[in-house]
């Protein structure tokens, strides 16, 4: 039996298949012409992506506005760079930078799943503030300035290894890993427990009478967001050899809700085109203009108002079609073929 | 197990000074139709709201099945095998039909199933199946929840409750706004149920209450007035006066 | 120094000061309050108007219009903005699944527009208008500035205005009963989508106004506003979600916290005292300090 959500979810991972051809064949590219400049800001689009997923995770399937998951990214790129300093191991900065996350993301879960809907939007938006301004304010992390002369350093895995410095190595273990998080999130999401995530967002007041702690749930999808966007903000030194409070301030924060919204809520794959969606965009008008955000600004809210499911959203439903012709040929169970999306009904 | 499937010892609740449910205590048997009735605002829906854990009671115990369920959370009380609809149909209305049930009847499930594909979920496929035969939602288990017609929301909100194999289906009004077809097919639905389900229901139709109820409770101003078999109840003179008086 | 001259040259301008700014966050608050406990809205684009408000009257003034009748006409032009943002912005949104969640992102992107806008027309740097009210009063010996003063006064008085035609008058009553059940407000009469659009425009107004205010005491810059957001996002948490009174009493509460934290402790840790109150009252008393207006 195979029922539409998880028919969305197939439709996510053949847009999923596609990005990654592209990217694939972008790196190609670069790799060919010795571009070091566009495979870098790809890889930057690509951690970001990481932080948009984890906006989306909540947002698109818990029904949770964070404002404040920079919170968590800027926590792994600090825990990262600081581990980096001392031991220049991928893997050991990726340990750590999850571990502390994930404490974090529940000490921060603990306080946040108090609330809900603008209420949970303007704590997490707080929680993540006034971080970033203890950061800004503390010397050993650096201050404003933040931390430089993070080492440039090997990623093993066995016996070969990549450099962080190759522009490309570097691109496809971050594209990798990205990807990882996504099919990692989607397969959670296509399980029982996922679905109630899903039925929390439809209806949150009906869960417990189902027997399903709501609490429990919404816990559990803070802190896997919080893994997600800390384990994306551990690349991030890895790139940029540096850490600064920015990381933390709303507007990283911000950028990932953007994305989100533009590449569609509760499609998670979304995100990813949103990210880079919005780097291209940030490049393009950039070049144009250094006041892009008025641009970008207007972009946004007539996706808010006119395009509530993003790119994605829009795309993803001919795409459902597709696959329902082609799953219809062996006697399968029969979709109405209207309104395939989850979420697309009207209140 | 004997006994009583839902003991009700002394539960009451205040808000404010109004003492929505003052110290009603009833038993429902096992496998019998129990009908709460009484007029709008006698605390009915008050009193379901405590039995199923949406409010916790400032006096009284509640036991399920002979245990101790006093004040436990929605989820809790769920567990217990305590299944409720509610008189505004309360579903996943974005989400399919075949889904809703799915979600109830993944309880059924092993715990450890949780993090499995849902293909795995072997139980909770087999009691969709079920359900949408069993309540002639088989056509329209694609459509969303929220695009069914109002009599089918209904009946699906009774699937939902039942998909979960509870022991005890507390049904508030299941037939609030139906046709008179509808409300005698949900009737006869009610009756089948009572052999594999003890059932506890408000209801306003009064021709419907005597002719289905095992057992019928009076509520009027928060306390109980009378209970009994329904022939007793409606003779009774102040139950005449305080309910029957009013229609 | 002994502690009587702590207490009159360290303490009591400290507290003079965090009354001033206290003032200054409430009158901020006050519109957030209005629009949020009238329209059930999140206008994350408070504090750009609040900004637009302060660049008028820097550009206004420096046209040679003199400050008191900015005071007027800031807010007065303040309005037909407030009301085309509600019609175009709020209005075709308002009755989306989730309100509070599309309302907060659609003034989030308006915020980025009008944020960027600044800078495009008044350049990126720090300016300041000239004081209205130079020179300083002694009160009981402390040395307070003029306009300061004048602030304290002038915001009491507005705060007070304000709630006297929210609780008291019948324009009031009609908005308050348009906030309470759309429908039933309809059906005796009160034109609703007008009522909103106004209501949404005085709190825009207010923001305005408290731009005029707050531009000689604490300089205009583009992100002005996004610096003042949280502060008065707490004072909102804190004083309960569309309390005026709540708003007052929090605001002026929270900025004092805040001038002796960072006299006692340091001013690095004033954000984290403030906000931690905002999360003890969001955890613990999630309604805050006085309930909300209009659902009282």
């Amino acid at each position: 039996m195979r029922d539409r959500l998880t028919l969305s979810m197939r439709a996510s991972h053949l847009l999923a298949l596609i990005f990654v051809a592209a990217a694939l064949a972008l790196a190609a590219i670069g790799a060919a012409s010795g571009d070091t400049f566009y495979l870098r800001l790809g890889t930057e689009a690509l951690i970001f992506a990481g932080l948009a997923l984890s906006v989306d995770l909540l947002l698109g399937y818990s029904g949770a506005l964070s404002l404040g998951q920079a919170l968590y990214f800027g926590i792994g790129a600090y825990v990262s760079a600081l581990t980096l300093l001392k031991v220049p191991s991928f893997w050991l900065a990726m340990a750590a930078a999850g571990g502390v996350t994930l404490v974090a993301s529940i000490l921060g879960g603990l306080i946040a799943n108090r609330v809900r809907g603008v209420y949970f939007a303007l704590i997490t938006f707080g929680l993540a503030q006034v971080v970033a301004k203890v950061v800004y304010n503390t010397r050993e992390l650096g201050a404003s300035d933040g931390m430089i002369g993070i080492p440039v350093i090997e990623i093993g895995f066995g016996p070969v290894s990549v450099s962080a410095g190759n522009p490309v190595g570097f691109f496809l273990i971050v594209l990798a890993i990205i990807m990882g998080l996504y099919g990692l999130t989607a397969y959670l999401l296509d399980t029982p427990f996922g679905r109630v995530l899903t039925a929390l967002k439809a209806n949150e007041k009906r869960v417990p009478f189902l027997g399903y702690s709501v609490w429990r749930a919404r816990m559990f999808s803070y802190v896997l967001a919080g893994l997600i966007a800390g384990l994306s903000g551990a690349l991030y030194p890895m790139l940029r050899g540096f850490v600064s409070p920015e990381l933390m301030f709303f507007a990283t924060s911000g950028n990932a809700v953007i994305s989100v919204i533009l590449g569609g809520v509760g499609t998670l794959i979304g995100a990813i085109y949103g990210s880079v969606l919005l780097v291209v965009l940030k490049s393009i008008i950039g070049s144009w203009t250094e006041h892009h955000l008025i641009v970008i600004g207007l972009i946004f809210m007539i996706c808010v108002m006119f395009l509530p499911k993003g790119l994605v959203g829009f795309i993803r439903p001919r795409i459902e079609e597709r696959l329902l012709a082609g799953a219809r040929e062996p006697a399968a169970p029969s979709f109405t073929s209207a309104q395939l999306e989850p979420g697309s009904a009207k209140p | 197990m004997t006994g009583p499937v839902l003991e009700i010892r002394d539960l009451g609740i205040a808000f404010g000074g109004l003492k929505a449910v003052d110290r009603v205590s009833f038993n429902a048997q096992r496998n019998r139709i129990t009908t709460v009735i009484g007029p709008n605002g006698a605390g009915k829906s008050t009193l379901f709201n405590l039995i199923s854990g949406a409010l916790k009671p400032k006096s009284g115990q509640l036991l399920i099945d002979g245990v101790d369920m006093t004040g436990a959370s929605p989820a809790r009380t769920k567990a217990a095998g305590l299944s409720r609809s509610f008189q505004i149909t309360n579903l996943f209305f974005e989400l399919t039909v075949a889904e809703n049930l799915r979600m109830a009847a993944q309880v059924l499930e092993p715990k450890a199933r949780a993090f499995l594909p849902l293909g795995r979920s072997i139980r909770a496929l087999a009691k969709t199946r079920e359900m949408l035969d069993r309540f002639q939602l088989g056509h329209k288990r694609d459509e969303l929840a929220g695009n069914l017609s109002h009599g089918d929301q209904r009946r699906l909100e009774i699937a939902v409750c039942l998909a979960s194999e509870p022991k005890i289906l507390l049904l508030d009004e299941p037939t609030q706004g139906m046709s008179h077809a509808d409300t005698a097919d949900t009737a006869k639905l009610v009756r089948e149920l009572s052999k594999d389900v003890s059932v506890l229901l408000i209801e306003h139709d009064i021709g419907l209450v005597m002719d289905l109820s095992d057992h019928v409770v009076v509520m009027h101003q928060g306390r109980k007035l009378a209970e009994g078999p329904p022939a007793v109840v409606r003779a009774d003179p102040a139950v005449q006066a305080a309910y029957f008086g009013h229609h | 120094m002994n502690a009587l001259d702590y207490l009159q040259f360290v303490l009591a301008p400290q507290v003079v000061n965090g009354l001033a700014l206290g003032v200054a966050v409430v009158l901020v608050a006050l519109g957030l309050t209005i629009i949020f406990g009238m329209l059930d809205v999140i206008n994350m684009s408070h504090g750009e108007f609040y900004a637009i408000g302060a660049y008028a009257a820097l550009a206004l003034g420096a046209a040679g219009i003199s400050f008191w009748f900015l005071l007027v006409l800031v807010p007065v032009l303040m309005v037909p903005l407030g009301m085309a943002a509600e019609r175009l912005l709020i209005r075709p949104v308002f009755d989306s699944r989730d309100r509070h969640v599309t309302t907060l992102l659609v003034t989030f992107g308006l915020a980025l527009v009008v944020e960027d806008l600044l800078k495009v027309a008044f350049g990126p740097n720090t300016q300041r208008p000239p004081t209205p009210i130079p020179g300083a009063i002694e009160l009981a010996g402390i040395i307070v500035p003029n306009y300061r003063l004048f602030l304290i006064v002038v915001g009491a008085a507005i705060v007070t205005g304000v709630a006297y035609v929210v609780y008291r008058t019948r324009l009031g009553a009609m908005v308050r009963a348009a906030a309470f059940d759309r429908n039933m407000a309809a059906s005796l009469g009160v034109p609703v989508a007008l009522v909103y659009a106004g209501t949404f425009a005085f709190g825009v107004a207010l923001a305005g106004l408290a731009g005029v205010l707050l531009a000689p005491i604490y300089s205009v810059f583009p992100t002005m506003g996004r610096d003042f957001i949280l502060l008065a996002f707490t004072v909102v948490i804190v004083g309960g979600m569309g309390s005026i009174w709540g708003a007052v009493v929090a605001g002026l509460l929270l900025t004092q916290v805040q001038a002796l934290a960072s006299l006692v402790i340091s001013p690095v840790w004033t954000d984290p005292i403030v906000f931690g109150t905002m999360v003890a009252f969001l955890v613990f008393r999630p309604q805050g300090l006085f309930g909300r207006l209009g659902h009282a």
